[in-house]
């Protein structure tokens, strides 16, 4: 396997990961404080805010054809 | 320029066409469910949600996520050239979504105290869990087109746009339920 992919799946991973913890953590956040509504959302934010850059890789829209990147 | 050259310049044009008018239909989809998202703020508040069962919006929601992350694998592995592994990406990430509607429509529906007609917020419920199914039910259709185009060894390290779209598309469905599973599940009390 070479550089590039090791470093593209762990990358995957890690976002994976940290998407892991913070969905446990909001659940938690669910059942004991429901009414903090405000963190909540903050969290939503911050995990839309990985995929969109990291999964749906957002910055493709703006690189040009000739630099192209993969994942 | 070799005539490859020229080809693979070609495609990597409208590559990068194709790639922006995706984005401009997430943008536009994003307005509508955005829209079933303030709605439900209107009509519930901060303190209070519908009465669903949190562990099954967990398991629902983790069923998701871990779908995102098979997905990016299989991506990942077709830049790279690696076909059996995308495949085995692409094929968990279909199951996973299976799951998943089976989880929102077949479980969490059928187990939910009230129907669509019980008020504006049960109402509401059904929208967005609804419309959130039925997305998640085109993005298993493209899934499935996907799958069986790889199969076939269409695609290649440097052509694959079906697949990122499809990615794509597989982790914008994953954003909405981010904001939706909150929403739904997790901020206010069911009422007493």
């Amino acid at each position: 396997m070479d550089e590039k992919k090791k470093m593209a799946y762990r990358q995957g991973l890690v976002v994976f990961l940290l998407l892991a913890v913070l969905t446990i953590g909001e659940f938690f956040i669910g059942v004991v404080a429901s009414l903090w509504w405000m963190p909540l959302l903050g969290i939503a934010f911050f995990k839309a805010f990985l995929i969109v850059r990291d999964y749906m890789h957002i910055g493709r829209l703006f690189t040009a054809d000739e630099e192209e990147v993969f994942p | 320029m070799t005539t490859g050259t020229t080809q693979m310049a070609n495609y990597r044009q409208k590559t990068g066409m194709n790639r922006l008018g995706l984005w401009l239909f997430i943008v536009s989809d994003t307005f509508v469910f955005a829209g079933l998202f303030i709605s439900r703020f209107y009509l519930l508040g901060t303190a209070t949600r519908p009465e669903v069962s949190q562990w099954l919006g967990l398991a629902v929601t983790s069923i998701l996520l871990i779908s995102s992350f098979f997905m990016n694998r299989a991506e990942t592995a077709i830049a790279h050239g690696d076909q059996k592994a995308f495949l085995n990406g692409t094929l968990i990430t279909l199951v996973l979504g299976t799951l998943f509607v089976i989880g929102v429509v077949g479980v969490e529906w059928q187990v939910a105290p009230y129907g669509p007609g019980e008020d504006a917020s049960w109402s509401l419920f059904y929208t967005m869990t609804g419309f959130h199914a039925f997305h998640v039910l085109t993005g298993l259709i493209f899934l499935a087109v996907v799958y069986r185009k790889g199969r076939k060894g269409q695609f290649s390290s440097e052509r694959h746009w079906p697949v990122e779209a499809a990615a794509v598309y597989w982790h914008f469905i994953d954003v909405v339920w981010v904001f939706f599973y909150p929403a739904l599940y997790l901020i206010g009390n069911p009422p007493l």
